[in-house]
């Protein structure tokens, strides 16, 4: 049955307090689960369906370290690590051959997901002791919420996007890099080696995930190889959402998607809460097939003109 | 040769131009001859073999409805969706429903047609919703993909007796029971189980099959594969192909709508499993496998993968059960990379080229020389 | 001869229709004989790779274990008993399939299998069609009266039976629910109501999650404004373990949690740190660290002697165990394997010894009589056993139908009974 929880949150300061914390829990979940998938569909159009199969690596790749002694920061380094090397060697042998056919590196990096997360599942058994979140909480009136999930790991999306940010306008890299994701033909007759680029790109879109797996190791609760897809629904819905600009468009469809999502938790149950994030995702995806950046895109090359 | 020879071999010559093009492999009659041949075998089968494998094979069949409802929508069209589940499991559920409440034969069989009518309605209200509203490529795939989950979600919740429609408990995660296919009238009818289901099934298989053919081989299924090729271009030309991204959408639908039906009734179950991930890819696996624009390849596919998977529950040899979705995911990304069009136009298109090869070899006269008969 | 007469094509045709059929018919079935025409033979379908591998290879183990002891004491009316095991990979379409051939082909005498409910379900048509004598072994909603099933798993009403009057005892009226929102969760739910009602409790909040939700942030903050004295949880599967994770990240432990599935099941109290399942309470039948309570039996040694590797001894494998001897007794009592005959045998009631203690077959139920208790999980998870009490299937027995029950000794039956039949919830 749906029943609306017995005790909604009486209105007041603390529930607002309640309901701000809980988004941005879901902003910097949606974002940091997200960052990953959106610089590789930005830059070169691929959807990689292995995503969630990426994070895992760098779940597995922070905690069987940690198990084995190893200081959970210096695990988390180990774990992002992990990801981008196997996302390097994933990108040279399989990814590479797929950037003029998008649909089917969805299939193929859909196999590949299949492979891992099985993998997994043969290599270190059906589930991995798991790690306390650190840091413990923060009380306010009658509630409480975590620090390291409401505090920490949303100032690391937004550093995360900040720093994409100045990246890719600040730096030599990144100038390059935009050059080829507009127009890769002249890029490459500027002297630009798009085939470095991409690696690069997705090296760095391993990174993120590898990240952001190192991030949740201590969040998720159980450690198991189907953990994946906890990630990556969420994350090709903003991709698509958010549209083609991997900071504007992470950025505004994790707001959109967070404000829906921790409305309907905390108003009605997570049960709701989850259909109002898919819900959301379709009419989206209806009313701006181009997402939201795709959409704003639109709308300044229409306004330049209109000039 | 008389004139009823003559006559014979017109309209057999007629109904091969229609089930014949180039839009499918097979275009021959020793072709035919070995699908006649086929078909034949496998009406034998239940015959030979025991009960158990007969009602296997029926259920690779339901299977292969679903398998050929993306060939079709993707081979042919380029539209990937992973949400062909959707309403293949819309069609199972519906079935179950009306089956419930009339649970005479004339009930059955007006839950048949009403599955299938249900199944084909949502498939073309999606279909409106996404492809008059300008989505397009990756993210079809996406939608289709989300709308699948959302009913996977929703579903799974609908535990309590309040989620009844009629007589039809809808179970939530336990599942429905659903009947099973009947023929009749009133409250005689024939039970569809077992060898007849398995006859049931074959018929409707290749009469789907066959009227495939003709569909993909006529204009409209040259048009399908012009918006595959160049949607932009094929619009100039004056085609409404949002229109018939719609209609194809809408068949692609029917085709999973039969084979939830029939599914649901052979095990005479459904749950919402079937609209989960692990299930909704497995139609792009068959069909990946199989070959994309290979009717024949995408049904074979089905029946093959899905007997490995069923015999690596105990294992093959060394390889054990654990394995079975390894070898999945493997045989996906290794078809992908090395035959992207699918095993059998792969297979076809170097039988092809070996046989180019040796006849050039063969031959020291241009061909316009060489003896007709 | 033309390129056009021979044609690849009809190469390829044939080719995969022969392919096809001879792969198709190597399943090894010539025509009706499997295994039935000799020894005695079972069917064990558990899951040892996929979602529910966790759960299922110790019910494989502990099933496995049991028919070799059988076995190695001198088989089964003079015969040793062959296992049938394919490894069903915790997919439904697998469950019905193997069904299919476990029954059809190799004619098995009995069969165990599924963990979850949704299992059970998928296989029922099948083995109601076949009138397949059928032990489901999990712990589960309760309510199943089937004419060929014996769920010998206690009944969400004995375990929350057992643990939810200690906790009020203990602890006060007011209970806040969190379940699982799928059939499972929801049936607990409504039975935490039903001893609410019988026994004047306070039910101050009540939500149901659906089994992906991972983040618990909301539900936790709901429960602290709500301040219940205790919290019934039957929350379900690895998603749903982060709620205890995030109840110690937010230094709830002081509220008591009672569950009727964790940490007999997965083991939670073993795979988290503390203080994530501290004043943790969970009404069970058995536990592994319970032991065995038979005089001079070490069920606990002799199942890791026999699997060395394997990763806890839980719940249901116990039942799974100890129903193997439940239908070996009724075997020999009966003196054939023929299953009807086995099944009239059973239903005239049985007593077993088994590790969690001096059990009964309720013979028209089909349901057991459990020996209950409370396990708690102290600050270093250190598992204590208290309030062992013998709850037999009331609700089948004496409160459907309008308190005549359900007796399958009278009647032939496959349905299932929910709370909201005979109670108002």
């Amino acid at each position: 049955m749906i029943t609306t929880p017995a005790v909604p949150l009486t209105a007041s300061v603390y529930s607002l307090l309640a309901f701000f914390f809980q988004f941005l829990d879901s902003f910097g979940f949606i974002v940091l689960a997200t960052v990953g998938l959106a610089i590789i569909f930005g830059m070169m159009g691929v959807i990689n369906l292995a995503h969630g199969e990426f994070i895992l690596i760098g779940v597995y790749g922070t905690a069987l370290p940690y198990h084995a002694g190893v200081p959970l920061p210096a695990a988390m380094v180990v774990g992002v690590l992990v990801t981008t090397v196997f996302g390097v060697v994933i990108e040279r042998t399989i990814v590479h051959r797929f950037y003029d056919r998008l649909l089917d590196s969805m299939v193929a990096t859909w196999g590949l997901a299949l492979i891992i997360s099985q993998g997994l599942l043969i290599v270190f058994g059906s589930s991995l002791d798991s790690i306390s979140t650190p840091l413990g909480n923060i009380g306010y009136g009658p509630f409480s919420s975590s620090i390291y999930s409401k505090i920490v790991l949303p100032l690391i999306a937004l550093l995360v996007l900040g720093g994409l940010y100045l990246l890719f306008t600040r730096t030599n890299f990144g100038i390059k890099a935009r050059a080829t994701i507009e127009d890769p033909e002249t890029a490459r007759a500027m002297g630009i080696d798009t085939d470095r680029m991409y690696v690069a790109t997705f090296a760095i879109g391993s990174a993120l995930a590898g990240l952001t797996g190192a991030l949740y190791a201590p969040a998720l609760g159980s450690i198991t190889p189907n953990r994946g897809s906890t990630f990556l629904v969420e994350a090709f819905v903003a991709v698509v959402v958010g549209g083609p600009s991997v900071i504007i468009g992470t950025l505004t469809a994790s707001g959109v998607l967070g404000v829906f999502n921790a409305a309907g938790s905390i108003l009605f149950g997570t049960f709701i809460g989850q259909m109002f994030l898919l819900m959301v995702a379709i009419v989206a995806l209806r009313v701006l097939p181009s997402g939201i950046s795709g959409y704003i895109d639109h709308w300044q090359q229409r306004r330049r003109a209109d000039e | 040769m008389s004139d009823n020879g003559l006559a014979e071999t017109a309209s057999l010559d007629r109904i091969r131009g229609w089930l014949e093009g180039p839009n499918t492999y097979g275009n021959s009659l020793p072709f035919w001859g070995a699908f006649v041949v086929g078909v034949v075998a496998l009406a034998a089968y239940p015959q030979l073999v025991g009960v158990y494998t007969t009602i296997q094979s029926a259920r690779y069949f339901a299977l292969a409805f679903l398998a050929l409802s993306l060939c079709f929508i993707w081979g042919y069209a380029g539209i990937l969706s992973f949400g062909q589940v959707a309403f293949f499991g819309v069609a199972a559920y519906a079935f179950g429903i009306i089956g419930l409440n009339f649970s005479s034969a004339t009930g059955i069989m007006a839950g048949l047609v009403g599955a299938v009518v249900v199944g084909t309605a949502a498939a073309a209200i999606v279909g409106y919703f996404m492809f008059y509203g300008g989505v397009r490529d990756t993210y079809v795939t996406i939608m289709t993909l989300v709308i699948a989950l959302v009913l996977n979600t929703f579903m799974a919740q609908t535990a309590g007796s309040e989620w009844a429609i009629g007589a039809a408990q809808l179970g939530g995660f336990n599942g429905m029971d659903i009947p099973s296919l009947t023929l009749g009238v009133g409250q005689t009818g024939f039970e569809l189980e077992r060898a007849a289901l398995y006859y049931t099934l074959l018929g409707a298989l290749v009469v789907t099959y066959l009227g495939l053919r003709v569909l993909v081989n006529s204009r409209f299924g040259l048009t399908m594969v012009a918006i595959r090729e160049d949607e932009a271009r094929t619009e100039t030309f004056g085609y409404n192909v949002p229109f018939v991204k719609l209609v194809v959408f809408t068949v692609g639908g029917a085709l999973a709508a039969v084979g939830g039906v029939f599914y649901g009734s052979w095990g005479n179950y459904i749950d919402p499993t079937v609209f989960g991930i692990a299930f909704a890819a497995l139609p792009v696996v068959w069909v990946s496998v199989g070959g994309r624009e290979s009717l024949l390849g995408a049904i074979g596919a089905t029946v093959l993968i899905e007997r490995m998977r069923t015999e690596l529950s105990s294992g093959i040899g060394p390889i054990g059960s654990e394995w079975a979705l390894v070898i999945v995911g493997g045989l996906l990304l290794g078809v992908i990379l090395f035959m992207p069009a699918g095993v059998v136009p792969t297979v076809a298109d170097k039988i092809e080229t070996f046989r180019a090869r040796r006849s050039e070899k063969g031959q020291s006269t241009p061909p316009t020389e060489e003896a007709v008969e | 001869m033309t390129h056009e007469s021979i044609s690849r094509r009809a190469v390829l045709g044939a080719g995969a229709t022969a392919l096809g059929m001879s792969v198709a018919g190597c399943s090894g079935d010539g025509g009706g004989g499997g295994g039935g025409g000799g020894g005695p033979t079972v069917g064990i379908l558990e899951d040892r790779s996929g979602n529910f591998q966790l759960n299922g290879t110790s019910k494989w183990q502990a099933t496995r274990l049991a028919i070799e002891e059988i076995n190695e004491s001198g088989g089964l009316l003079g015969e040793e008993i062959e296992i049938v095991d394919p490894d069903p990979q915790s997919d439904n379409s697998r469950y019905q399939e193997l069904t299919e051939r476990l029954i059809l082909q190799d004619e098995v005498d009995a069969l165990w299998a599924g963990y979850s409910s949704a299992t059970r379900e998928a296989i029922r048509p099948i083995i109601n069609e076949n009138d397949q004598l059928y032990f489901y072994t999990t712990q589960y909603e309760g309510g199943v009266c089937d004419s060929t099933i014996f769920p010998v798993g206690a009944t969400a009403r004995q375990q929350l039976g057992i643990v939810t009057p200690y906790l009020a005892d203990e602890f006060g009226d007011d209970i806040y629910i969190i379940a699982a929102d799928y059939n499972f969760g929801q049936l607990s739910g409504d039975w935490v109501n039903v001893l609410a009602q019988e026994n004047g409790y306070n039910i101050v909040g009540e939500e149901y999650i659906p089994l992906s939700e991972t983040d618990f942030s909301s539900v936790i903050n709901r429960i602290q404004e709500a301040d219940p004295d205790f919290i019934m949880s039957m929350l379900v599967g690895a998603n749903h373990e982060n709620f205890y994770n995030q109840r110690a990240t937010n230094d709830m432990e002081d509220i008591p949690i009672g569950t009727s599935t964790a940490m007999a099941q997965g083991h939670e109290h073993i795979r988290y740190d503390p203080p994530a399942l501290t004043n943790v309470y969970a009404g069970v039948s058995y536990m592994e660290e319970l032991g065995d309570l038979r005089e001079g039996e070490n069920f606990v040694e002799d199942f890791y002697d026999r699997w060395e590797d394997a990763n806890y001894l839980n719940q249901e494998a116990q039942n799974n165990y100890f129903s193997v001897y439940l239908w070996a007794e009724a075997v020999r009592e009966a003196e054939t394997f023929d299953q009807q005959e086995v099944i009239s045998v059973l239903e005239e009631g049985q007593d077993i010894s088994a590790p969690s203690g001096s059990l009964t077959l309720d013979g028209a139920t089909h349901h057991m009589e459990h020996e209950m208790r409370v396990a708690e999980a102290d600050e270093e998870h250190e598992i204590s056993f208290t309030n062992n009490e013998r709850i037999g299937p009331s609700f089948l027995r004496s409160e459907v139908e309008g308190g005549d029950g359900c007796d399958l000794r009278e009647e032939d039956k496959t349905t299932q009974y929910v709370p909201s039949d005979v109670y108002d919830v």
